[in-house]
This record gives structure tokens, sequence and C-alpha cells, in this order.
């Protein structure tokens, strides 16, 4: 059938095409794939006339009669459009345009989209949205490929038919998973506390909280698997929260079975307030040493906008101790915000705890913020600056010279 | 790639396509490079016909940049041919086709299908200011003034921000004409640009001293002019509006300060109650400065010299007529170290009041709540442009106010390598499109001048009525 329909086509377009279309004949000899039957006879007719005189309009005909009866039957069907298809219309518009569109759209995320308050935010949207999916798609490929991977060696190895023989039965994952546990419900006991302050929930917007509670979990993840445990305790935690609804997202089950501390008090409540730390980039104190014996609290915020204050305001409200990094001591700056993602932090703070060494910690700040370690104490760098300045300027030699000569006499007098 | 200069039959395409590294993308590529070159039409319709024979279609994005090549080169029954076949072809089209058959049919004589697409795209999306920049400028063009200015108003009501190119067109296409109600638009027009303190440039300023000396009847004069310091006119001899505010402006202006920039969201962030409170009751027992100095910024003038040498040739300075000044810092100005000597601090403090905040309290919020205090005669110092401030306040119209504020009160100590201060006297004239009827003062901007947002223009445009 398909092909006695194909064999009609290709003769009605080839001789009677023009007879046709005046009868009205067209619509009921072929009401399937067109584009298909078009190009064959098209080629056919190449190679009949090669030596034609270009015909420059021929696209035009070719656009226009390829989709006239299409248009009679549809244009009734899609005269009323509801906003939500119209944007979906758009959205594909858009995307055959060559813009970065994601292909396919949840009503959800449309809906996100109309709510965008301008053209900017819903082009910003839909680039993460593209982006998302790429990635997604990569990721999927990837699998497939190692999937086909592992079935070929897996035939090979079949192959082959060698067992191995070994004391231990293959259980790595979960008898690591029985130690971290049995490390942390020690340190849930004994361990030193690592505060996780959950107030800045209206600070943030959607996305800002779901990046927030991402490095959360994998500060946790980190927690667990290091020598020496925190005892994590998330404070002004209310049960009804973005932040929870994100956290099971996460966990799912295993957010029962957590081994932290979770309270909606905050941690004056919890802890004595002498010995509460909170850790803030804008604090005018710099942390020297890491004690063992306080009680230091991260503010779980994510700022893509840098709010200046936001958390050293809480602290000040409550009477509490501050401390910012001494990332100026110990590393030359180049670019880049002072505050750090929430697992840096946690790296950071764990690295101090087993060492105490700063250099070995501030290892964990991202590479391309800092031009490389200060070598030399900060004030001898110091007084080298001030040696080429003043080389530079020519000036306070007079000055320079002075007290060269106070200098010389005090030595002098002592001998 | 280089565009061929002739239409090339489907074989010479074929060939192209294969000898180019990325064959998926030839034609893209391709007509991209024919917008750059604005190759001639032919070409890119000899592309397109090897494109349909060989798919049997045309990808949209193709249809799209033929359009803006037909556009480039002003072919209308090209654009609107391709147009009918768009129609067919797609349900809708999208903002970038739209804004390409918008601006191409706007410049031609079919303009009012311009007017028909705009209604168009009404439909699924608010238009761009630039479909109606190219709408109107191909109404007023046309003369049809009255259409012009209900597109204006449409586009105003929709929050979309004019661009000057199009209040110009209306400027330079009305010249000449006659009626009560077009020359009511037009003052619209320049009351719009006071209200949102735009000053236009040269050549926007000339079509308006055109229009205005092309009105049939009306004896208008225009002069340009610079204003004197007093505020004078020099040509009429009018006296420009002062800078101050009114009353009602200054009280909204004083409680927007103390609710966004110094509350805030939280006031802990730039203070602390306790302290925002201390430094009322001081300021409230003080009242009033006649200027209140930023004695931080003041202090880092001269960098050669010691913190608190600077402040006190500053507070010297500014204390000559009995002034009653108040210098505001920081605690740590307190402790005697190299670069703030007790004595001289102390001797400071007989000649003016000082209010120490916090070392990690900021003190411009207690400068501008401190001036706001004591009225409308005080100024302060500081070489601050006070941004972040002003970025503080929640909608545009208080931040005018607060630029107006500031051109008026602020006092710039200028001239670091002098011994002396040399003031920046504060305008006393308001910066401004202005006018008392009979006549009309516009301030203009030289297309030379570096434009920089906090710098306003000298120069003036002078219009009156014989």
């Amino acid at each position: 059938m398909q092909s006695a329909n194909m064999l009609l086509k290709k003769f009605v377009r080839s001789s009677v095409l023009p007879f046709a279309a005046q009868h009205g004949m067209k619509k009921d000899l072929f009401p399937v794939s067109r584009t298909l039957s078009l190009s064959l006879c098209l080629k056919q007719d190449n190679s009949c006339s090669p030596s034609e005189k270009l015909d420059l309009d021929a696209w035009k005909k070719v656009m226009k009669s390829g989709f006239q009866e299409e248009v009679s039957e549809t244009v009734s069907e899609h005269k009323e459009l509801s906003t939500l298809a119209a944007a979906r219309e758009t959205l594909e518009m858009w995307r055959l345009a060559g813009r970065s569109v994601p292909e396919n759209i949840t009503e959800e995320q449309l809906q996100t989209f109309m709510e965008c308050p301008s053209k900017s935010a819903k082009k910003k949207y839909l680039r993460y949205l593209n982006l998302k999916e790429l990635y997604k798609k990569n990721d999927r490929r990837k699998m497939d490929e190692k999937r086909e991977r592992r079935l070929e060696t897996q035939e090979q190895a079949s192959k082959t038919d060698e067992t191995k023989r070994n004391s231990f039965i293959c259980l790595w994952a979960s008898c690591m998973d029985r130690a971290y546990s049995w490390r942390v419900a020690q340190s849930m006991i004994f361990g030193q506390p690592l505060v996780f302050d959950m107030s800045y929930e209206k600070d943030m917007s959607v996305r800002e909280v779901t990046n927030t509670v991402r490095q959360i979990v994998l500060s946790e993840s980190c927690n667990r698997r290091s020598v020496d445990p925190f005892h994590i305790h998330f404070c002004n935690f209310k049960d009804d929260s973005l932040y929870h609804k994100e956290f099971v997202k996460h966990y799912r089950d295993a957010w029962g079975k957590l081994l932290i501390t979770a309270t909606d008090q905050c941690y004056t409540d919890v802890f004595p307030k002498d010995k509460l730390i909170y850790l803030t980039a804008d604090s005018p104190k710099v942390m020297k040493t890491f004690d063992h014996d306080k009680i230091y609290i991260i503010g779980s915020m994510v700022d893509k906008s840098i709010k200046t204050g936001v958390s050293l305001a809480r602290a000040k409200r409550l009477g509490l101790e501050t401390a910012a990094l001494p990332l100026e001591k110990y590393l030359l700056w180049n670019a880049g915000a002072k505050n750090l993602t929430l697992d840096q932090m946690m790296r950071i703070l764990l690295t101090l705890k087993d060492t105490g060494d700063w250099k070995k910690a501030l290892e964990f700040v991202p590479k391309r913020k800092y031009c490389g370690f200060v070598s030399r104490p900060l004030h001898e760098l110091k007084k080298s600056l001030n040696l080429i300045n003043t080389l530079k300027l020519g000036k306070r030699q007079e000055e320079l010279r002075k007290q060269f000569a106070k200098n010389y006499s005090k030595k002098l007098m002592q001998k | 790639v280089q565009p061929p200069e002739k239409p090339l039959e489907a074989e010479e395409w074929n060939r192209l396509r294969e000898s180019f590294p990325l064959p998926e993308i030839f034609e893209e590529v391709m007509f991209n490079s024919m917008v750059r070159c604005n190759s001639p039409i032919d070409v890119a319709k000899s592309l397109l016909t090897h494109v349909a024979k060989s798919n049997g279609d045309i990808p949209y994005n193709l249809l799209v940049k033929y359009l803006v090549l037909c556009v480039q080169q002003r072919q209308t029954s090209e654009i609107c041919d391709v147009y009918d076949i768009m129609k067919i072809r797609f349900k809708i089209l999208e903002s970038g086709a739209y804004n390409v058959l918008i601006r191409g049919l706007s410049n031609s004589d079919q303009w009012r299908m311009a007017l028909t697409l705009l209604e168009e795209v009404k439909k699924i999306m608010i238009p761009s200011r630039t479909n109606y920049e190219s709408c109107i400028k191909a109404a007023s063009r046309h003369q049809e003034m009255n259409l012009a200015f209900e597109l204006y108003h449409e586009m105003l009501a929709k929050d979309l921000i004019p661009t000057l190119d199009v209040l110009q067109a209306f400027f330079d296409f009305s010249r000449g004409m006659k009626g009560a109600e077009l020359q009511k638009e037009l003052f619209g027009i320049l009351l719009y640009l006071r209200e949102n303190q735009i000053y236009p440039q040269k050549t926007f300023m000339r079509s308006i001293k055109l229009w205005f000396e092309s009105i049939p009847g009306g004896n208008w004069r225009g002069h340009l002019t610079n204003i004197k310091d007093s505020g004078q006119c020099p040509v009429c001899n009018h006296q420009l509006e002062d800078s101050d505010l009114t009353e009602e402006e200054y009280n909204n202006l004083r409680e927007r300060i103390i609710r966004d920039v110094i509350h805030g969201t939280d006031t802990f962030r730039k203070t602390s109650p306790q302290e925002f409170e201390a430094f009322q009751t001081f300021v409230e027992n003080r009242l009033p400065f006649d200027i209140v100095i930023d004695g931080l910024n003041v202090s880092h003038i001269k960098p050669r010299k010691m913190h608190c040498e600077n402040l006190f040739d500053a507070v010297n300075c500014l204390a000559k007529d009995n002034a009653r000044l108040l210098v505001l810092g920081r605690k740590h100005m307190l402790s005697n170290s190299s670069n703030w000597k007790r004595e001289i601090m102390k001797e400071m403090q007989n000649k003016a009041d000082f209010f120490f905040a916090e070392n990690i309290s900021e003190d411009d919020a207690f400068l501008l709540y401190a001036t706001l205090q004591s009225g409308k005669h005080c100024k302060f110092v500081t070489r601050d442009f006070l941004r972040d401030h002003k970025a503080c306040l929640s909608n545009s119209l208080t931040r005018h106010l607060f630029r107006k504020w500031q051109r008026g009160h602020q006092i710039v100590l200028k001239k670091m390598f002098l011994s002396v201060f040399i003031q920046q006297p504060a305008f006393c004239y308001d910066c401004v499109v202005q006018t008392t009827g009979d006549t009309w003062h516009i301030p203009y901007k030289d297309t030379f001048e570096e434009k920089y947002s906090y710098r306003v223009p000298r120069k003036w445009l002078c219009i009156q009525q014989k």
C-alpha cells in the first residue's frame, strides 16, 4: 500500500500536479509524509535537465507547495492557544533559531519560566535548563558506553573462565559504611561540635538554597570519611523549611538515619555563649589557631549577589565572638571573594583539627583565588615592599638615613 | 569562509560544502559571512534553492538570516515574501524574526505592515523598545503624529524606556507643524526628561531648538549659553530653580535614609540599635550643625601626611566663620598611634564636635543622618560618591532625590597637593530641564564631554518667547 502510494505521488508530482491541485484531488491522493517524495522527484528533475538556467526563486515554490494544504487544516485548531502552550511554542521557535533553549521542558519548569520577572531572567533560566539537559545527556552517554565496555569484558572473562580465591568476601562498600558510621556515632558522644546556622533561608533565592544544601551534603560526607569527625549540629532548623525539603530530596530515606543533630533551637540555647565562635569573612578578628574547646559556627548561606555583613550582623546581635580565616596572612590573594563554600570550610576545619597546620589546611582554597603561599613572614615582606617604594619614589631617603644613624649610634652605645 | 560573488549551481555548492571542515553547519556559517560581507541577495537565494532542493525544507534559522540580509539591503518585496513563507510554515515566530521584520518593514513604504506585526508580537510577548522605536519612527516619518504618540504612550505604560533617538524623532518630524495638541505632547516629552533627569545630547538639543523656532506664530528664540554660578541665565537674566528639595521631599528623603540605609534588612549590618540611639541623642543635643565632616575620608586626602594632620587642616579651614562642625570618626582614632596623635585630637575637639562610632560600624550612614537632621542649610564634606548608599534606596524616585540633594549639599575638598583646601561649592541651582511658561532652560551634554553619572552638564539651551 505504502509503495503504491509513493508511486502515485511521484506520478502526480511530476506530471499532473497543476491539474490535480486545480481539481482539489491532492488531499485525497496523499495525506501522509510529503517531503520525502518531494525531494525524490526534485532530484529526478535535476538529473533530467542539468543544463537548465538557475532558478533563484525555486526555494519559495518548494516552501509554499509543501505546506499549503497543511495550513488550511491546522489554522482553525491553533487559533486559540493557552498561555502555556503559547510559551511552549515560543520556546520551540527559539530553539529553531539557535538559541540555548532546552529540548524538553516540563510543565513545572514552563511555569517558573513564565513567572520570571524580566526578559533577561527568562533567558538566564533557559540557559541554565539547557546546560542541565546537556550535562544529563552526556552523563547518560558515558554510562551507556561504560556498560557496553563492562559487558564486553564480562564476555571475555567468561570465556577465560578463571576463578579467583580471596580470604575476604567482596563487601568493601558496606563495611566501609559501617566503619564510618561507627566513627561518627562515637563523635556524636565525645566529638567536638560544629554548628551549621540554618537561619538564612529568607536571605536566599530558591536556587541559592538548593546550592547551600548541596554544599552541606558534600561537607557531611567529608566529615563522615574523616579520621576524627565533628559532631554536626543543624541549629535554627525548621521542619517545614525549604532546607528540609531539599535535604529530603538529596538523602531520601537516609535523611532519618543521618548521624547529625538537627534542632530548631538556636546555638546560644544549646551551648554556653562564651564557647561559641562565629566564622565569617567579614569579621575584623583573624583566627590564629584552631581551638579544640571552642564551638565553631558556619552560616549555611550561599550569596551569589554578595551580601556583606549579614552573618556578622547575626553574631553582633547575639553578642558572639567572631573570626575570619587568616587568608591574607598565608596566601597571596589574587581574585575572587574571600567567602568560601561550605564544603571547603569543612575540609579546612577538619585538616586544622587533625594537624593544626595552616598551610595544609588552606590547600583547600580554590587555586584560582590565590597566586601562592606567603613564604616569608609578612612583616619582612612589608619591609622589602617599603624599600622598593623608597627606591622607586626617591623620597624619605632623609628619613632612612636618620634612622640608620640612630641605629648605628645605638649599636655603638651597646658596645 | 568567503562567500562567492555570483549565484552558484547545486553542484558547486555541494563541492564547497564538502571542502568545509564541518559540513553540518556549513549553511549557517556561510549565511553569517554573507550577512557580514553584505553579499548580493542572489547568492543567498541560490544557496537557499540548493538547500530546499536537497532537503525539501529550509530550517528556520536560515530563513531568519536570509531575512537579515534582505533588511540590510532594503529588499521590501523579498521581506514580504519571506514573511508569507514563514507564516505558512510556522504557527508563530519568535522575537528575533519579529525584530528583523519590523525593522525592515518600517523603513519601507510597507510601514503599515510593521504596525500589524507589532500587534502580532503583543499577542505572545511584550514587544521590545526597539520594536516600538521602529514603528514610532515610521509613523512620524509619514507625518502620522497622532499614531506615533499613541504608540509612545503605550510604550511608557508598559514600563519600557524610550531611546533618546525616538524622542528626538518626535521633535525632528513635527518641525513646522501646527496644533495645540501636538505642542502639548512635545512639552510632555520635555517634562519626561525633567522627571527622569535625562540630559539630551547636542544633536537632540539642536532638534529641540529648531522645533521651538519653527512653531508658526510662536516667536520662540533659542540661545546656547553657560549658566553663572549664581544660577542666573546670562541671556534672559532669569534665575534658575534652586536645588533645595521641597519640605515634603526633604522629609521623605530623610525617612527613607533612616529606613533603607541605616536600618536596611538588619540594623546590625551597619551599626547596632544601641549605637544608633546613642548617636541620635548626641545629635539632638547639639543641633543644628553647619557642616558635617567624614573624618576618616578627609584624613586620607594627602597620603604623605599624618592622618590627623590632614583632618586638623580641614577642620581649621572650615571652622573659620564660626560654623558649627561635626566630625564623624571611629574609635580607633582615639588610640594614640603613629597616625593619630592624642594632642592634636584633643585640640581639634575644642573646635568641633566629634562622634566616634564602633570600629566595625559604617560612619557614612551617620553622616547622612546628621546632615539631614540639621536642616537644609547643612552641608557635608567627603570625597566619597556615596554610591553604595544610594543603591540601598528602594525606589528610583528617592534615588533621584538623593542625587539632587547630594549635588546641593556635598562639599568636595579638591587639590590635594596645595596646602590650602580649595572648596568646590555645592551647586545652588538645580540642573534639570525647567520652564516658566514663556522660557525653557534645557541642560545638554556636549558630544565630546566625558559622561560620568555624577557629573552634570554645564552647557544650557535657553529658549524664550518674544
